[in-house]
């Protein structure tokens, strides 16, 4: 907007004008008319903090400023935030301030902004003895409520099991349906690409000591100790054990958690146990059938890229299990596997906070933990198999 | 212990203090509603009603004090003897907290297929009984999320009588609701009170609402986080001695007291 400002004279001792303030002092006493554009269009924020703490820098003996407006001045909210902050700040340095002048509007505004509360401190972040203690204690909560987790789930199958529980099957069928038939596209096709791409790269290899139709043997090892398992692991993670963390989360976002437990049902029985359970006798079924398409992926590959005979590839693979320990030592797994997917998954959504942002990252966490939990206790299984001689 | 006049009060809170963690919410709450009538806990934003209700539903486990419920102590009973109790309610949360999986049928249905030997048939009828009941029939098949926000919270309703409650708590219920809805939820309070002898235990901050239903209130206030005052609200309104419950229930109006 237009300033009036005096800009033909040059301002006198004691006086200064720039382009938002005209600053008169007399004595301890100044005058202040403001003006110009003070929109938050005009975005001058920086410069009225500019021109302001100079005026305070070269008039620090003032002790009572009294404002007005000058006729023509554009305004919105900047100013008044502006005033505001003015007021705090000389409030601060034991100034007074004067508002009288300023258009009845204007005060009103400044009155209304006057009552709010005073704002939290945030916590600084220091290295002491209470960010230990808290850490600590942090921990051992969490670790607390994991295990009061397990164990109420380990109470809750103990009462379904002498039929105390008010698990509907209803709910276990439905979510049997969800976790084991739905997942059957996704898993045919991981799994067979994962036979498919072993026995690509096998081949290769042993090509090299003329022994190309050991493929079999590979590919079948291969998918029943380690892959089948862990592929179809890694896919209910992400599928149903993300799906349970959203769910039991968005139900406890909505207070339907809440309300199950005001009709003293527990949510534990009637979310969680026919979840957990659909999943633990799901992911093992779902196991043996990535076995077969993986083997069947293989077999593709050795029919048609190295010319076997499919009666010699699974002749081959017949010799290749010798016992029917390695398919279960998958099975094994595979049920653990399910077992840790629930049981984060579930976990993760019961706990989530009570806003949409911690909901996501609910449903992350329960990915990323199960899949970091999964990866760790196969390679322990592993371990102590070879130990144990049992490979 | 056993005299009469306690016979009257059907649930009972002993100095209670409410806290998250370290945040104390409520103070020394000590109150009583009377069976058969309509308590109204009323109070500012953020003063600790809604708290206050969560933990006499069994939801939040106050820092110290008791929540009797005809003489048991709903935090110290065991787990078998809670659900006892609170198969005697009935809730009602502030959006309705409708299971979003389930139809209005199926909603009303579960605590009855819960707690109750029925046959699928008879629950079916029952459930869409209550639902008649708060003027939704019709509408058993349809899905929370297809609902207004009135009607979830009259579906909720249903579903809190579901197990015919002695106590119902509801949590705001005519927040959001046009005049026309709100005074119709009021009247069927008032319609369940008399016909079913139902408690009610009512969180809101609704004027009209308060005056239309209370046989009793308490104030709880944000400031001392404690009980200011308890009685009939119109005639906290007039002679209360606490300044803020007057002018609480003139809508902040000043008033001069001779």
């Amino acid at each position: 907007m237009n300033y009036v400002g005096n800009t033909s004279n040059l301002p006198k001792q004691g006086e200064s004008t720039n382009s938002f303030f005209e600053f008169v002092r007399e004595g301890e006493y100044a005058r202040c008319t403001l003006k110009g554009d003070w929109s938050v269009e005009n975005n001058s924020g920086f410069e009225v903090r500019r021109e302001w703490a100079s005026i305070l820098e070269n008039y620090p003996t003032i002790q009572i400023i009294k404002f007005k407006l000058d006729s023509n001045i554009k305004w919105d909210s900047t100013l008044v935030s502006f005033l505001h902050k003015c007021r705090n700040d000389l409030g601060a340095l034991n100034k007074s301030i004067d508002f009288n002048e300023l258009p009845s509007g204007l005060s009103k505004l400044l009155e209304l902004s006057k009552a709010t509360l005073s704002e939290k401190k945030q916590n600084e972040f220091s290295l002491s003895l209470e960010l230990i203690d808290e850490t600590i204690n942090y921990f051992r909560s969490a670790a607390l409520s994991i295990f009061s987790f397990f164990g109420d789930w380990i109470l809750s199958v103990l009462r379904l099991l002498t039929g105390r529980s008010k698990t509907r099957f209803q709910d276990f069928a439905n979510s049997c349906r969800a976790c084991g038939a739905s997942a059957l596209p996704i898993v045919t096709l991981i799994s067979f690409l994962t036979g498919l791409t072993m026995a690509f790269v096998g081949s290769v290899q042993l090509e090299k000591f003329n022994a190309k139709i050991y493929v079999a043997d590979l590919v079948c090892l291969a998918m029943v100790r380690e892959m089948g398992a862990l592929m179809v692991a890694i896919i209910m993670a992400g599928r149903t054990g993300a799906a349970f963390a959203a769910e039991i989360g968005s139900m406890k976002l909505n207070e339907e958690i809440d309300s199950l437990r005001t009709f003293g049902i527990s949510p534990m029985e009637f979310l969680i146990i026919p979840r957990t359970l659909s999943l633990l006798i799901m992911i093992p079924l779902l196991t043996i059938y990535a076995d077969v398409v993986g083997i069947l992926g293989g077999l593709v590959v050795g029919t048609m890229v190295m010319d076997f005979s499919v009666i010699h590839y699974f002749e081959q693979t017949q010799v290749a299990l010798q016992s029917m320990w390695e398919v279960y030592s998958g099975l094994l797994k595979s049920v653990v596997f399910g077992l840790i997917i629930g049981l984060v998954g579930c976990y993760k959504g019961l706990h989530s906070g009570n806003d949409s942002s911690s909901l996501g990252r609910a449903v992350t966490a329960s990915v990323v933990v199960s899949v970091t939990i999964i990866v760790v206790v196969d390679a322990m299984f592993e371990v102590s198999f070879s130990y144990l001689d049992l490979r | 212990m056993e005299n009469l006049t306690e016979k009257n009060s059907i649930l009972e809170v002993e100095n209670l203090n409410l806290a998250y963690d370290d945040y104390q919410v409520l103070e020394n709450v000590s109150f009583s509603a009377k069976r058969g009538k309509c308590t109204v806990l009323m109070g500012g934003s953020g003063c600790g009603k809604s708290t206050l209700l969560k933990s006499m539903v069994g939801l939040l486990a106050p820092a110290s004090g008791k929540i009797l419920v005809d003489s048991l102590d709903l935090w110290s009973v065991d787990q078998e003897q809670k659900t006892s109790i609170l198969k005697k309610y009935g809730v009602l949360f502030q959006g309705g907290a409708l299971w979003g999986s389930m139809n209005l049928v199926e909603n009303v249905s579960l605590p009855l297929e819960t707690y109750t030997d029925l046959g699928e048939n008879e629950i079916n009828d029952l459930a869409r009984y209550k639902l008649n009941l708060v003027g939704l029939s019709g509408y058993g098949d349809f899905y929370p999320a297809q609902l207004s926000g009135g009607m979830k919270k009259r579906a909720g309703l249903a579903r809190a009588m579901a197990l015919d409650p002695n106590i119902l708590f509801l949590d705001e219920p005519s927040a959001g609701l046009d005049p026309i809805n709100s005074n119709r939820l009021d009247n069927l309070i008032n319609e369940l009170k008399v016909s079913l002898g139902i408690t009610f235990i009512v969180v809101t901050h609704e004027l009209p609402s308060i005056f239309d239903i209370a046989d009793d209130s308490i104030f709880l206030d944000g400031q001392t986080k404690t009980l200011l005052d308890q009685g009939l609200p119109s005639h906290l309104r007039e002679n209360s001695e606490h300044e803020r419950v007057r002018s609480f229930l003139r809508r902040g109006t000043p008033i001069i007291k001779n």
